[in-house]
């Protein structure tokens, strides 16, 4: 674990410019943007007069320039401060706090399930490439993968938690329930079924496609032909040989994919009506709240710093050939 | 066996299973004496004293309440915390009565000194409505703990005050909020009232919960014990969770209009359309009178004629929504007139009259561009203005549509000009004076939202507004306001397409639902579940 | 494009169905002339009922045919300029970082970087509000997010390539740096890259029916996720009208990877030989 924390760290100082640059350019598309806080303020209450509009623009500091407030906001964000949220009216760290774990829980079971699934499917379909069942399955996730995610968890929606009832429709978890330990988590669980099902369901195709191809070509390759040569069970071969090498792509793609998951639990945060991170950063466009956004963007970047971190120490794990550096220069 | 076993197990949890899908949807709501609602959006501020809008009455007036509420009999009005009120001859005090024995929830004692704090310090500064509508009230005594006597530099009707009520005057805890920095206080997130709820708790994006008041001035209220919102921001989802039995409530349309009529038949469901009589939204059509073409009466009159509000009301609200004669609502029980200048959908006579205001068809068969801004609010203000770019096109006038947030749009609109049709969904408040006569007023500095930002500008209908504002005279009132009525319908500074309220869905064992004409905004003290 | 990238029956699939959308694409102002948007009939008549409506009407008396044709042409073109605009950024900052390396090509790589630790989505959601939805707008917010990818690649192929023997040739015989580049490096750096037009041409038709469905899609013109976005609330009542643009979706992200892949295979068969 802190050898994952130091690689995030030193990455994320090693990365204080692309962090500049990323928050810079975000901070001037909202600021290009028609309207300001006080406009989204006035959309939401019905209305208001120049006078006030005057007022409140002072004393959200809004009378500044433009610079002056990107280097406030910067200048706290150095100290670790994430700053206050003019949509919201609160300190933007604990509104992190609160939507983080929700995506988290969504993105990580989702990026887990569609992995196993998808390597596990994956390693089926490439065990004869171009069998019928290759075809099937190849096929099956991409018309799934071809779906309109919002469309998707819709239908699902309707199928599992409105006509049959097994399943809530929406939230994160029964509403002020009161409960606690493993029934908790069991509740949450029961929530998460449907979005992280639809995402999974999604993102399969990439796994099982990249599994798929990396496989054929790992069958192709000598040490296999070796294997099998020195009358190696076909199993055996199968799992250890051509499964094993052909995962190190994927587990590439999983860090590539990262971001990618982040972006796409938007949409479904909306349909099932999650109050996670991708809400949150629509809200904080629509609220045109410069800390806030900043702030999200700036944690889902350290999100996926993290997780291509996490993907390199496990490339090495499987790959002992491949040691994992501070701040690794592509190729 | 092993084998038996498992399919002993196997057929119990599948009887389970079949057990709760049988479950009707009242069993699992009444269980608890919790309310669920779908509640679409947060508002951006809770606090009902500072922000009298819509979104935060939903919520908030369940906690904190006004002096006086909306009701459908006598005199339109339903004490709360006033139990009483008159106004002077010379139209420069009201005096207010207040009611005994009414205690914050912290336990303190209503008093006077709450009103004159809440009116001299939160209404007339801070209040988006308040800061026009009581701009000369100058003072507020109390000769007593029971008595608030406002005092205001001009004369003002006192008809306009009593419509103003519902929505300008909800109380809060002086005791709470004096000395403090009142925007940023607290409270403002965790509200104090005196309403039969008491504010339970907010987790923003999830919920609201509100629990019963036991100690409420109206004795055996309230009936509910809890009432939740639940965010759903996707409407597709508030129907879904009606139907799973997840939430008892929809208001303000969360349902989409053409999900109705299914989900009204859906056993366990029905379809409310009373009480919002007095949250008339009015579809209308801003001009910019800046623009060349629009400047022209002529023009504005062939717009008017080129568009079909009965297929408005049909296909766009399905039918729950009524064709408007003018600025005022036709279900407005007071100032409404029929008497005035109508503008039938007729083709041909709109090409006509743009013809003769010297728009002929040019060689691409257009006769000129528009820019149009739909207000992005609604899904029908959206629809409308998909549909009017198509009436448009019929008559030969190319609009294209600019789609922007809600923030990005008021600036567009009203700071900025940058539109030459704009579609709004305006609120008339049972009062022309409290914000619909600024649709059409000269004069508003730009960056005043929902008011006349089109440049237009005319001396008779300024004068007349002006003078309705300090007649004292209810009946003069109501003819000045019928005058008014048929100047914009002459003028057309803008159009009035149709005029609508919301429905609500609601789970067939709720009670006490509709019983005010202000109803999804009211304080829901009498709301239970059968 | 090699032949052999048709020996498999996918690709022949996705080929066929690509060019008869392709055709339909093309052809709409003829197969349905005038404006898509327009309220040519009676609100929600049924799929097959009607001659005039062969495939109904939306709710608000839209020809549901006029729709799915014409949302062919604005879905495919939004699709193809987005792969135009993001291969043609990804291979300039690309094919420059990796030819001229040193600082440019840290700073140009620490920029793609940037790009790419913001969740794609995110950033052409906030680019999309912020500028209003326009064709131009989509296609730029939705490029935002797929430029990256190409930009990488073709650095590595470049950096590859840079130290090849024909180069080193070339340099000695003293060919302009300018003239290489173009002649020698970019014609063998760009198939690789070009392979990625099919995810990146899938990804962006998927990707403006989300913008449509959060409310972002250019109301001035008709796309296959508009249709869907507002067809959702209707899913239950009239399911026709979000299921046929939504098929209509499908077959052409499927006909795209289909043929997408078949290429990117061949192409990697003939770089391994």
């Amino acid at each position: 674990m802190t050898a994952v924390l130091r690689l995030v760290i030193s990455r994320l100082i090693g990365g204080i410019p692309v962090l500049l640059i990323v928050l810079a350019g975000v901070f001037a598309l909202l600021e290009a943007a028609g309207g300001d806080a006080i406009d989204a303020y006035f959309a939401s209450i019905g209305g208001g007069d120049a006078a006030l509009a005057a007022q409140l623009r002072a004393e959200h500091g809004l009378d500044h320039s433009a610079l002056q407030r990107f280097l406030f906001l910067l200048g706290h964000l150095a100290q670790g401060d994430l700053g206050w949220s003019v949509a919201q009216g609160r300190p933007v760290a604990p509104l992190i706090a609160e939507r983080l774990p929700a995506t988290l829980a969504l993105m990580g079971s989702a990026t887990a399930f569609s992995f196993t699934l998808g390597s596990g499917l994956g390693i089926l379909a490439g065990r004869r490439p171009g069998s019928a069942l290759d075809r099937l399955l190849s096929g099956g996730a991409l018309l799934l993968h071809a779906v309109p995610g919002f469309w998707l968890g819709l239908v699902l929606s309707v199928v599992f938690a409105v006509k049959l009832r097994w399943l809530p429709v929406s939230g994160i978890e029964t509403i002020a329930s009161g409960k606690t330990g493993l029934a908790r988590v069991a509740d949450i669980a029961a929530h998460l079924v449907l979005p992280v099902a639809t995402l999974t369901l999604i993102y399969l195709a990439l796994f099982l496609r990249v599994m798929r191809g990396a496989m054929a070509e790992v069958w192709a390759q000598e040490f296999v032909l070796a294997a099998r040569a020195r009358g190696i069970a076909p199993r055996r071969i199968l799992l250890n040989h051509v499964a094993r090498t052909a995962v190190l792509p994927l587990v590439t793609l999983l860090g590539l994919q990262s971001a990618a998951m982040l972006g796409g639990s938007v949409v479904i945060e909306s349909v099932f009506g999650i109050a996670g991170f991708g809400r949150l950063a629509a809200e904080a466009v629509a609220g045109r709240d410069p800390a806030l956004l900043l702030a999200v963007i700036l944690v889902s970047a350290v999100l996926v710093v993290g997780c291509n971190s996490l993907v390199d120490l496990a490339y090495g794990l499987l790959d002992p050939r491949v040691r994992p550096v501070a701040h690794r220069r592509e190729v | 066996m092993p084998l038996s076993l498992t399919r002993r197990a196997l057929l119990l949890s599948s009887a389970a299973l079949l057990a709760m899908q049988a479950l009707p949807t009242s069993a699992r709501a009444a269980t608890s004496g919790r309310i669920t609602i779908a509640a679409d959006s947060e508002p951006a501020q809770l606090n009902p004293a500072i922000a009298a809008s819509n979104g935060t009455f939903f919520i908030a007036s369940k906690v904190i309440e006004p002096l006086a509420e909306a009701a459908y009999d006598g005199t339109g009005l339903r004490p709360l915390l006033a139990t009483g009120w008159e106004g002077s001859e010379d139209g420069l005090s009201v005096t207010f009565h207040l009611r005994d024995g009414v205690r914050w929830h912290d336990g303190k004692p209503f008093t006077s000194a709450d009103v004159a704090f809440s009116a001299l310090q939160v209404w007339k500064p801070m209040q988006n409505i308040g800061r026009t509508l009581l701009a000369n009230l100058t003072a507020v005594d109390t000769p007593d703990a029971k008595t608030a006597i406002f005092r205001f530099s001009k004369p003002t009707p006192l008809q306009l005050i009593e419509k103003a009520l519902p929505v300008v005057s909800s109380v809060l805890p002086k005791h709470v909020y004096e000395g403090t920095d009142i925007a940023r206080n607290p409270a403002n997130s965790a509200l104090i009232g005196t309403g039969p709820f008491v504010w339970g708790d907010y987790k923003p994006g999830q919920y609201y919960l509100l629990k019963r008041n036991p100690s409420y001035w109206q004795p055996d209220l309230p009936r509910a014990e809890e009432l939740v919102f639940t965010v759903l921001p996707d409407r597709a989802s508030a129907a879904s969770a009606l139907e799973a039995g997840d939430v008892q409530l929809a208001a303000f349309s969360a349902v989409p209009l053409v999900d109705l009529a299914r989900i009204g038949a859906v056993p366990g469901l029905a379809v409310i359309t009373k009480g919002y009589e007095a949250l008339t939204y009015q579809l209308i059509v801003e001009i910019n009178h800046r623009n060349e073409p629009l400047a022209n009466l002529k023009v504005r009159q062939a717009i008017a004629h080129a568009i079909d509000k009965k297929f408005v009301r049909d296909t766009i609200f399905l039918g729950h929504a009524t064709e408007a004669t003018g600025p005022v609502p036709t279900n407005d029980p007071t100032f409404y007139t029929s008497d005035v200048t109508p503008h039938a959908f007729d083709i041909e006579k709109a090409k006509a009259l743009l013809d003769e205001a010297g728009y002929p068809v040019g060689a691409d068969g257009k006769r000129f561009a528009l820019k149009l801004l739909p207000a992005p609010y609604f899904t029908e203000t959206r629809q409308f203005g998909d549909y009017l770019r198509q009436a448009l096109a019929a008559v030969g006038i190319e609009a294209t549509i600019v789609a922007q947030d809600a923030p990005g749009h008021l600036k567009a609109v009203y700071t900025d000009h940058d539109f030459d049709l704009a579609v709004a969904p305006p609120v008339f408040r049972a009062d022309p004076a409290i914000s619909t006569t600024n649709l059409v007023r000269s004069g508003l500095p730009a960056g005043v939202n929902f008011s006349n930002q089109g440049g237009y500008s005319n001396a008779e209908l300024d004068k007349l507004i002006d003078t309705a504002l300090t007649t004292l005279d209810p009946a003069k009132r109501v003819e000045l306001y019928h005058r008014f009525q048929q100047l914009v319908t002459q003028d057309l500074p803008l159009i009035n397409v149709v005029d609508w309220t919301f429905t609500s869905v609601a789970a067939t064992q709720l009670s006490g639902l509709a019983t005010n004409p202000r109803w999804a905004v009211s304080n829901w003290a009498e709301l239970a579940l059968a | 494009m090699s032949t052999s990238a048709f020996h498999r029956p996918e690709a022949r699939i996705g080929a066929a169905l690509l060019a008869a959308l392709g055709l339909l694409a093309l052809l709409a102002p003829v197969l349905s002339p005038g404006d898509p948007l327009a309220i040519s009939g009676l609100p929600l008549v049924l799929p097959f009922t009607e001659a005039l409506h062969p495939l109904g009407t939306d709710r608000l008396g839209r020809d549901l045919m006029a729709g799915l044709i014409h949302g062919a042409r604005i879905s495919m073109t939004v699709g193809l300029l987005v792969a135009l605009v993001a291969l043609t950024a990804g291979m300039l900052v690309g094919t420059l970082a990796g030819l001229i390396g040193g600082w440019t090509e840290a700073i140009l790589m620490r920029i793609v970087e940037a790009f790419q630790i913001v969740p794609g989505f995110l950033l052409a959601l906030a680019f999309v509000s912020v500028t209003g939805p326009r064709l131009s707008t989509v296609v730029v917010a939705i490029a935002l997010g797929a430029w990256t990818g190409p930009a990488r690649l073709a650095r590595a192929r470049v950096l590859v390539l840079r130290e090849s023997d024909f180069v080193a040739a070339a340099r000695v015989l003293g060919h302009h740096p300018l003239e290489i580049a173009l002649r020698q490096v970019l014609p063998l750096a760009l198939p690789p890259v070009l392979s990625l037009t099919a995810i990146i041409v899938a990804g962006a038709i998927l990707t403006e029916a989300a913008l449509s469905f959060l409310g972002l899609g250019n109301p001035n013109a008709v796309t296959w996720g508009a249709m869907i976005a507002e067809g959702r609330n209707q899913l239950r009542s009239a399911a026709w009208l979000s299921v046929l643009p939504g098929l209509a979706l499908l077959l052409t992200v499927v006909a795209i990877y289909l043929l997408g892949e078949a290429v990117a295979d061949s192409l990697g068969a003939r770089d391994r030989r």
